[in-house]
């Protein structure tokens, strides 16, 4: 018996070294890839901080340390820009939310003649570029009024327009959810709206967050749309276009270290709240699939 | 506290499958009325209708007289308590219970008031600060029965409620929901698909099979007046024995002849039979597996047989058996009959003779299945 023992116990080391082995490979290849992956950032964020040059240098520690290149950023129209992208995003993410999440629970609780249909249709639809859109869009949105000074609705309602197509992630998480508790809550009295407010939102949490912040993070970094739309007039202009365009040839050597101020600015709300929300983003990533 | 009347309720699927065929039924205030049938008879289909959780495809659901057929499931005024519970996981019991009540914007006081009333009732006050989750199987459903409680609704409805309960637990709550509905006082429609749950807690059983209605009746009426084969099947447990064999009218009097024996056929089904003027002709006969005893070899209606297998249920046995032409039944015996050595003899191959009690017989036509007295 004492021998049985013995060996069990030999087993037992061996799976267990071979388990450290397994872990600190994964894990030395992933502090890798994270070291490769920072650098970039890293640089950027060095550069903001050079007093020395405004241009780009071979070097990546700055030799005199300050803050001119962010009190020279306001000076500019880049508080503008910002507070343009910050007003686009948030009006898209709170009505891109409650569009999403009402188009999922339609679809994954109510039965009607056109459903299957539109599904097939939108992820049919879903397969073309949504760049190809963008002449007709453009052409409409300037018969509004809403291109150039005035992009700012107009980037609100190209981003919002299509949103219930979005709904995949959010309707497989509410398919999870047993039908009985609507019914149960209906039969208590509620209407369906209340029963998507009460019952079904509550219990989908990670869902919600995940898709206000991909509904925050689109608009927030959006290039294409925003430039074709604000067409050259900085009033209508979000970050990431108008620090673009201090990359121009003319303006590349007085504004480079600038535009990386403007870029940590930028990416600082970004990275707060995913450090906030990153184990619902996961949860909700992943959440489709399993039980809830 | 109210009627509920079904006029030609039917319910067509999208695929045209119908589950439910023009179901005609009055339930009178304060009824206690079981559907009861096996898995897709449509018990569950009707009942959903009735609270509205499913459309209807024809004819009328009235409640209290009035049609509801296109009121939302909120402005029936029913409650109703699910197989699988259905309660808010995110929720404490109290709030679970509370939800109906807040949502009629009823004042605290009196919510809290309510809420630790059908507690106590049922048992469950010192859980009201946990979560669903944290609950085991019979208390989660008390806090189901609790949440449907409070509404003081006209109809209570029960999909299926203890069929996620282990047995002992079922029988519990069982005895427990024949009080809570005295305590009530109540209309209830409940739905299963177990026969001794429909037996003991209905003032009527409606048994159902594919769609339309087999019988509609008392407890009592069911089990000694099936109206067809479907229903002398599935009421009483074991299930009824039914073979075909002849039946005999000679000399003002009726005969079975199963299995090569002759035996009278006597009380009171003979007498219907007679007033139903049924001559000699083939049958289904139908014996209850009680209503079979254990004879001597040397009785005049013996039926000899072997033991296949023997059930041995504490106060009585289920001895499977087969007569010589293979057929098979069941027949229950009180242990209490039955002497040691007799109980010892009992195992498999051992030669066994039967007989039929002859005033406790069922006959239906072999074609139609329909029962030859009580079958229109």
């Amino acid at each position: 018996m004492s021998e049985n023992n013995i060996t069990a116990g030999k087993r037992h080391m061996g799976l267990k070294a071979s388990r450290v082995l397994a872990n600190s490979t994964i894990y030395l290849v992933l502090s890798v890839i994270s070291v490769i992956w920072l650098i970039p950032f890293v640089c950027i964020l060095l550069q903001s901080f050079r007093v020395e040059s405004t241009y780009q240098v071979g070097y990546v520690v700055p030799q005199q340390w300050g803050l001119d290149n962010y009190t020279k950023l306001f000076q500019t129209d880049f508080p503008r820009w910002y507070v343009n992208t910050f007003v686009i995003a948030l009006i898209t993410a709170i009505l891109q939310t409650v569009i999403v999440l009402c188009m999922s629970y339609t679809l994954s609780r109510f039965r009607f003649k056109m459903r299957k249909p539109l599904m097939s249709f939108m992820l049919i639809l879903g397969m073309f570029p949504g760049m190809l859109s963008m002449i007709i869009l453009y052409r409409v949105l300037k018969d509004l009024g809403l291109t150039q000074a005035n992009a700012v609705p107009g980037l609100i309602l190209v981003y919002v327009a299509s949103s219930g197509m979005g709904y995949y992630v959010s309707k497989g998480f509410f398919d999870t959810i047993p039908k009985s508790l609507d019914e149960a809550a209906r039969v208590d009295g509620a209407t369906r709206f209340q029963v998507l407010k009460k019952i079904i939102l509550p219990l989908s949490k990670p869902i919600v967050i995940y898709t206000v912040l991909t509904a925050f993070m689109g608009p927030w970094g959006d290039y294409v749309f925003a430039r074709y739309i604000s067409f050259g007039t900085s009033a209508g202009m979000n970050v990431a276009v108008g620090l673009y365009n201090w990359l121009n040839k003319d303006q590349i050597a007085t504004r480079y270290t600038m535009f990386c101020a403007g870029g940590v600015l930028v990416a600082i709300p970004v990275a707060v709240l995913f450090m906030c929300l990153q184990r619902y983003y996961v949860e909700g990533v992943t959440g489709g699939a399993v039980k809830g | 506290m109210a009627s509920v009347k079904l006029t030609d309720v039917k319910k067509v699927y999208d695929n045209n499958v119908t589950a439910v065929h023009d179901f005609n039924l009055d339930i009178k205030d304060k009824e206690f009325v079981v559907f009861v049938g096996p898995s897709g008879c449509g018990k569950s289909t009707t009942m959903r209708m009735i609270a509205g959780l499913e459309d209807i495809s024809g004819g009328t659901v009235e409640i209290d007289g009035v049609v509801v057929n296109d009121l939302q499931p909120k402005d029936r005024d029913i409650a109703m308590v699910f197989q699988n519970y259905a309660l808010y996981p995110h929720m404490t019991v109290y709030d679970n219970i509370a939800f109906s009540l807040r949502l009629k914007k009823m004042p605290e006081d009196e919510i809290y008031e309510k809420v630790t009333n059908a507690a106590e009732v049922l048992g469950i006050t010192e859980y009201l600060t946990r979560k669903p989750r944290a609950l085991s199987g019979g208390q989660r459903q008390r806090v189901a029965i609790g949440r449907a409680m409070v509404r003081e609704s006209k109809v209570f409805l029960m999909d299926e409620p203890l069929s996620n309960l282990d047995a002992k637990l079922r029988n519990q709550m069982r005895a427990e929901i024949i009080l809570l509905r005295q305590k009530l006082n109540t209309t209830f429609i409940y739905v299963t698909h177990d026969q001794t749950e429909a037996m003991t807690l209905g003032d009527r059983i409606v048994i159902m099979h594919d769609g339309y209605i087999e019988q509609v009746g008392t407890p009592m009426e069911v089990f000694e007046m099936p109206r067809n084969v479907f229903v002398a099947e599935f009421i009483g447990a074991p299930k009824m024995n039914l073979m075909e064999t002849e039946l005999e009218y000679s000399g003002g009097k009726y005969y079975v002849k199963p299995f090569g024996a002759k035996i009278e056929v006597t009380g009171s089904k003979a007498e219907e039979l007679q007033r139903k003027g049924v001559g000699s002709r083939k049958v289904l006969l139908g014996v209850r597996p009680e209503h079979i005893t254990l004879t001597d070899a040397s009785a005049a209606d013996a039926i000899p047989c072997k033991l296949e297998v023997n059930e041995m249920m504490g106060s009585e046995l289920h001895l499977h058996v087969y007569t010589a032409d293979g057929t098979r039944l069941i027949v229950r015996v009180p242990t209490i009959n039955l002497s040691s050595e007799q109980r010892k003899a009992m195992v498999y191959g051992a030669q066994l003779y039967i007989t039929f009690e002859g005033k406790v017989m069922h006959f239906f036509d072999t074609e139609t299945q329909k029962n030859l007295i009580y079958g229109e």
